[in-house]
C-alpha cells in the first residue's frame, strides 16, 4: 500500500499520474487527493505561464545581444544559400495554415493530455473555463484534463472529454468563425470543427468511430454564456 | 520521383514541420535561455542546421524531439561561445518583462516569475513536461538523466514553486 509520502512525491512530480496504486490512496485519503487536485490545477496555471507568445524583438523590442545580431545576420545569410523557398518559411513561418492542421498539431503536440482518466476537480475545470463564462452542462461525460492554451495567438480552454468511444480533445475557439462544418482527418486524428454561438469548437479524437455523435453531444453540453 | 519533385518535397514536409513546431521550439529556447534574441538565434540556427540534416530524420513523428535536441545543443554552444552579458536575476527578469507581463490573469503572471527564477535543472524538465507534454521517460531520454531523477527534479521544481508563491512546500526531502 501506497504511503501518503510516497503519494505526494509521486503526485509531486506528475500531478496526472494515474495508476491502481494512486487510485487507491486517493479513496482511502482524502487529505492526499486534495493534494493531487491543487496540484493538477497549479498545473493548469504552470501551463498556461508556460505558454508565452513566441519571443519576438520586432513585437518587444529590447536590445538584444551584440553577438546575436551577428549570429542572426549570419543565420539568414546561410538561409538564402539553402534556398528562397526554405529561407521564406525559416524566418516569417507562423501558424496560419488552415484550422485543422493548428488543431491537429495542438493535440499532437500535447499527447499526454489524453492519459489521464481521473476525473478532473471541479474547482481546475472552473479555472479554465470561468475566465471566457463558459459552463458545462450535465451529460457531457467526465473532464479528465482541462487546460488554458495559446492557440493561434489566443488563450483557449483545451478539455479532454472522456466519451463511451474514447477520450476526445475539445478546443472552444471563441477568436475563430467559421462558416460551416470543418472536418479534420490528418496524422491519425478525425475531428469536426463546428460553428459555435461564440467562434467555432473543435472536437478531435484518436479511434473515434462516429465523431458526429460525440462532437453533437459535446457541442449540446457547452453553455458559451452570455 | 524526379530530383525535382523530391527537392519540392522535402521543402514542403520541412517547411510544414517548421509551421507547426517552430513557436514550441521558441518557448523551449526562451524559458531554457531567458532571453528573447538568444531564443530566436538558437532556433534560427537549430532550423539550418535541421534543414542540412533533414534526410537523417527517418521518422517524421519524432521530429519534435529531434528539434528539441538541435536545440538543447544549440544553447549550450551558445553559451559555450558566449557568456550571458545579464547574470543577475533581476536583471534579466526585467530585461524579459514584456514576455514575462501575463495581463489576463495576475496568477499567471506571478507564475510566469516564479518558474523564471527557477534554476535550470528544475525549469527545463517542467517546461518539458508541462509545456511540450513529455513523458518523464522522455525526459530523462532527451535529457541524458535517469527517470528517477527526472522524477526528482520535477517534484522539486513544484516545490519550490508553491514555496515562491507562499504555499506549503509538500513533502520534500
Amino acid at each position: 500500500m501506497m504511503t501518503c509520502l510516497e503519494f505526494r512525491r509521486r503526485v509531486g512530480a506528475e500531478p496526472f499520474a494515474s495508476d491502481p496504486g494512486i487510485e487507491a490512496h486517493r479513496r482511502e485519503c482524502p487529505a492526499c487527493a486534495r493534494h493531487q487536485d491543487d496540484l493538477r490545477a497549479m498545473d493548469g496555471v504552470i501551463r498556461r505561464a508556460l505558454a508565452v507568445d513566441p519571443p519576438s524583438r520586432t513585437a518587444s523590442p529590447v536590445a538584444a545581444p551584440a553577438g546575436a545580431t551577428r549570429r542572426r545576420l549570419f543565420a539568414i545569410a546561410a538561409s538564402l544559400v539553402v534556398g528562397a523557398a526554405v529561407g521564406v518559411v525559416l524566418l516569417v513561418s507562423a501558424p496560419r495554415d488552415s484550422i485543422a492542421r493548428e488543431v491537429v498539431g495542438h493535440v499532437a503536440h500535447e499527447p499526454g493530455a489524453v492519459d489521464s482518466t481521473v476525473p478532473l476537480a471541479p474547482v481546475a475545470l472552473a479555472q479554465v473555463l470561468d475566465p471566457d463564462g463558459t459552463r458545462l452542462r450535465p451529460g457531457i461525460g467526465e473532464i479528465t484534463f482541462a487546460a488554458r492554451c495559446t492557440f493561434d495567438g489566443h488563450v483557449v480552454p483545451h478539455l479532454v472529454v472522456q466519451t463511451p468511444q474514447g477520450p476526445v480533445t475539445v478546443l472552444m475557439l471563441r477568436h475563430r468563425a467559421i462558416d460551416e462544418p470543418l472536418r479534420i482527418d490528418e496524422q491519425g486524428y478525425r475531428g469536426i470543427v463546428l460553428p459555435a454561438p461564440k467562434g467555432a469548437i473543435a472536437i478531435v479524437g484518436s479511434g473515434i468511430t462516429d465523431i458526429d455523435a460525440v462532437a453533437q453531444t459535446v457541442f449540446d453540453a457547452v453553455d458559451w454564456g452570455g | 520521383m524526379n530530383r525535382g519533385d523530391y527537392d519540392t518535397d522535402r521543402r514542403r514536409r520541412f517547411g510544414t514541420l517548421c509551421e507547426s513546431l517552430r513557436p514550441d521550439l521558441l518557448r523551449f529556447a526562451w524559458w531554457l535561455g531567458r532571453d528573447r534574441g538568444l531564443a530566436e538565434d538558437v532556433v534560427q540556427e537549430s532550423l539550418l542546421r535541421a534543414w542540412k540534416s533533414f534526410d537523417s530524420l527517418e521518422d517524421e513523428g519524432k521530429a519534435k524531439s529531434w528539434l528539441l535536441t538541435i536545440v538543447r545543443r544549440e544553447l549550450a554552444r551558445s553559451f559555450e561561445k558566449k557568456r550571458p552579458e545579464l547574470t543577475d536575476i533581476d536583471s534579466l527578469v526585467a530585461a524579459e518583462s514584456a514576455v514575462l507581463a501575463a495581463p489576463e490573469d495576475e496568477r499567471v503572471e506571478e507564475m510566469r516569475n516564479a518558474i523564471f527564477r527557477l534554476d535550470e535543472e528544475y525549469r527545463e524538465p517542467l517546461v518539458l513536461q508541462v509545456l511540450l507534454g513529455y513523458s518523464t521517460q522522455e525526459i530523462a531520454d532527451l535529457m541524458g538523466m535517469q527517470q528517477g531523477a527526472v522524477l526528482t527534479r520535477l517534484f522539486r521544481a513544484r516545490a519550490r514553486l508553491r514555496q515562491q508563491l507562499g504555499l506549503q512546500p509538500e513533502g520534500e526531502s
